[in-house]
């Protein structure tokens, strides 16, 4: 136990972007968090379907959305995600 | 416990944002359950301070630790090479480890980041009420279990004020009249005579601070 | 003749308020200090009250003095510790003021410096008993002083606090601890303040009711849901009503006026405490209709 820093990956991952106007064509890189048992068999299903969706979203399957943590949702904005959804 | 909660994050903000390496630091015990300076609300808030330094553009390491108390110096012992790199330390442990920590760390700045309030009870999850004020001169046995010095808005000792309403403060709906609930509890006691007896005024020597002691046996044996 | 000799001799005695202004401008005051004069008995100060900063009370005390009528000092705990409070009584003492009211004081979130640290190091129940050891000599830790207060101690009681027994509980404590007189807080309801006087009178102590006048049903109204034990009956508010906006103040007037007639004449009390909150103006009127003057 007891070593300092828990977290010297944040402190040295790429900066934030500060804001600034949205350049023409943009579109937002997007984090889904998922459970398991429901949006993301419902992502899984659409794919079976051969229904499309953006490719700018992500999706991390967690075995219920009780399992998310503020810190998962920081640590998507501090590298850099513009925009989170959360399914479940 | 002792109860605290987060300052506001401007306030924090303008404490952090003139250092180079800073280190938050959490205290896994009472603050912890207040979800306001525990490990995990730590780490938390050196996210929200990364953010907010990239976001004004100002290079600051900001990382987070914490250890299960800051109270007793065993607890921090094992960290301070490590926390000794740091220019400053923002400590999201109560006033008491900021204190403890600040004497112990040598030149570096220790920042309070919660305001430390008071030690209190957790009737409901969540919840925290303070029944106690640690005034140092109990008169518990005086008042049917039920403190009016923490739990009257003017800590009075010999009955209501004139402000008592429908079982209410004067000063607040929310605060349930200290004296009413002795009343109460004094009948259910069938104590009602004691609560008649006039109770001298207060010897506050006792509740003012700086405070300490030491157990008295253990000086025994260290004679 | 003294207070303490009016309310001995069972004359009915009439107090009023006067509530010192913040800042230094005192012509106003000075205006309601000639109005009362040679009307009223003596003149009740007020201490910071609603913890609204003021001209402290002991120098408009004086002032009250100097300008012939007697004062009775009101004197809060939430501002002073107990050597402020003593050192307080011992100049009003020196100054020829031997009347004090001792209260516990309205909290400072009622008024207008809400973040100030409130003292309470003593309350109303320990001030009377430090006033009754000043007037034997001895200071709140038993030291001799030279030469003794001669006060005439009071203090203030709320006939329809809610709930009841704990208020009565510390008015006779009140009692115990040395208070000769009690002024109420505003009563409306001659029934029920008959009943709480035939329970205060098994006391020694001269009680003075509070008479507050309603200006409009919109105050009673408000004074019902915002002040703690003062409660307005629905009937006063229906007469005020049915006076019509115009005639409003006129009638709440004379319902001061009635009541104070009755609780003289029916000898339900020992005296009124006119509470005129801005309108002293008007105090030797009422007391004109109630048939005092």
């Amino acid at each position: 136990m007891n070593k300092a820093v828990e977290s010297t990956e944040e402190a040295k991952a790429p900066s934030i972007e500060k804001p600034h106007e949205t350049p023409e064509g943009w579109e937002p890189n997007i984090l889904a968090f998922a459970c398991h048992y429901c949006a993301f068999a419902a992502a899984d299903l659409a794919g079976v379907m051969r229904l499309s969706y953006s490719p700018n979203v992500k999706i991390i399957r967690l075995p219920c959305t009780g399992k998310l943590d503020q810190i998962y949702v920081l640590r998507a904005f501090e590298k850099g995600i513009d925009g989170v959804f959360v399914a479940g | 416990m002792i109860t605290g909660e987060q300052k506001p994050f401007e306030e924090i903000w303008n404490m952090v944002k003139d250092f180079k390496k800073v280190l938050v630091f959490g205290c896994n015990t009472c603050v912890a359950i207040c979800h306001a300076g525990g490990g995990k609300e730590a780490e938390i808030l050196a996210s929200l301070l990364r953010m907010k330094a990239s976001e004004e553009g100002i290079a600051i390491e900001i990382n987070h630790n914490a250890v299960e108390r800051h109270c007793e110096p065993e607890f921090f012992q094992p960290v301070m090479e490590d926390i000794r790199t740091y220019d400053l330390i923002l400590s999201t442990a109560c006033g008491v480890g900021v204190n403890l920590l600040s004497e112990n760390i040598g030149d570096i700045p220790v920042f309070p980041a919660i305001n430390t309030e008071f030690f209190g009870a957790v009737p409901r999850a969540g919840e925290f009420t303070e029944l106690c004020a640690g005034c140092g001169n109990c008169i518990l046995h005086l008042t049917g279990g039920i403190c009016p010095i923490a739990r009257c808005s003017k800590s009075l000792l010999n009955g209501p004020c004139g402000g008592t309403n429908n079982g209410s403060c004067e000063v607040s709906p929310d605060i349930k009249c200290a004296w009413v609930l002795i009343y109460d509890r004094m009948k259910k006691l069938n104590k009602l005579d004691l609560m008649k007896e006039i109770n001298e005024a207060k010897d506050w020597s006792k509740a003012q601070g700086p405070r300490n002691f030491k157990v008295k046996v253990l000086e025994e044996i260290k004679k | 003749m003294s207070f303490r000799d009016i309310l001995d001799s069972g004359k009915f005695a009439v107090t009023a308020e006067i509530g010192p202004p913040k800042g230094t401008d005192i012509k106003e005051m000075y205006h309601h200090i000639e109005v009362l004069k040679g009307k009223i008995d003596v003149a009740n100060v007020t201490d910071n009250q609603s913890a609204v900063m003021r001209i402290s009370s002991l120098a408009v005390c004086k002032i009250v003095l100097d300008n012939g009528m007697e004062p009775v000092l009101q004197m809060t705990c939430r501002d002073r510790n107990r050597i402020g409070l003593q050192a307080d009584l011992l100049g009003a003492s020196v100054l020829g003021i031997h009347n004090v009211l001792c209260l516990t004081g309205d909290h400072v979130n009622a008024g207008d410096h809400k973040q100030a640290k409130s003292v309470y190091d003593v309350e109303s129940v320990q001030l009377l008993k430090i006033v009754e050891g000043m007037n034997n000599g001895k200071d709140m830790s038993g030291n001799e002083m030279k030469g003794a207060t001669n006060f005439y101690a009071g203090a203030v009681v709320t006939p329809e606090a809610n709930p009841l027994e704990p208020q009565l509980v510390k008015f006779e404590k009140k009692v115990k601890a040395g208070a000769k007189f009690f002024q109420t807080q505003a009563i409306y309801d001659m029934e029920k303040f008959k009943s709480f006087m035939a329970y205060a009178r098994k006391f020694p102590v001269k009680v003075l009711a509070g008479i507050v006048v309603l200006k409009s049903a919109g105050m009673a109204n408000f004074m019902n849901k915002n002040v703690p034990g003062i409660s307005v009956p629905q009937v006063l508010i229906d007469e005020i009503k049915a006076a019509g906006k115009e005639k409003a103040l006129e009638t709440g007037i004379n319902i001061a006026a009635r009541h104070i007639k009755q609780l003289k004449d029916e000898k339900i009390c020992d005296g009124v405490h006119i509470m005129a909150i801005g309108m002293e103006d008007k105090v030797p009127m009422i007391m004109e209709r109630a048939g005092l003057l």
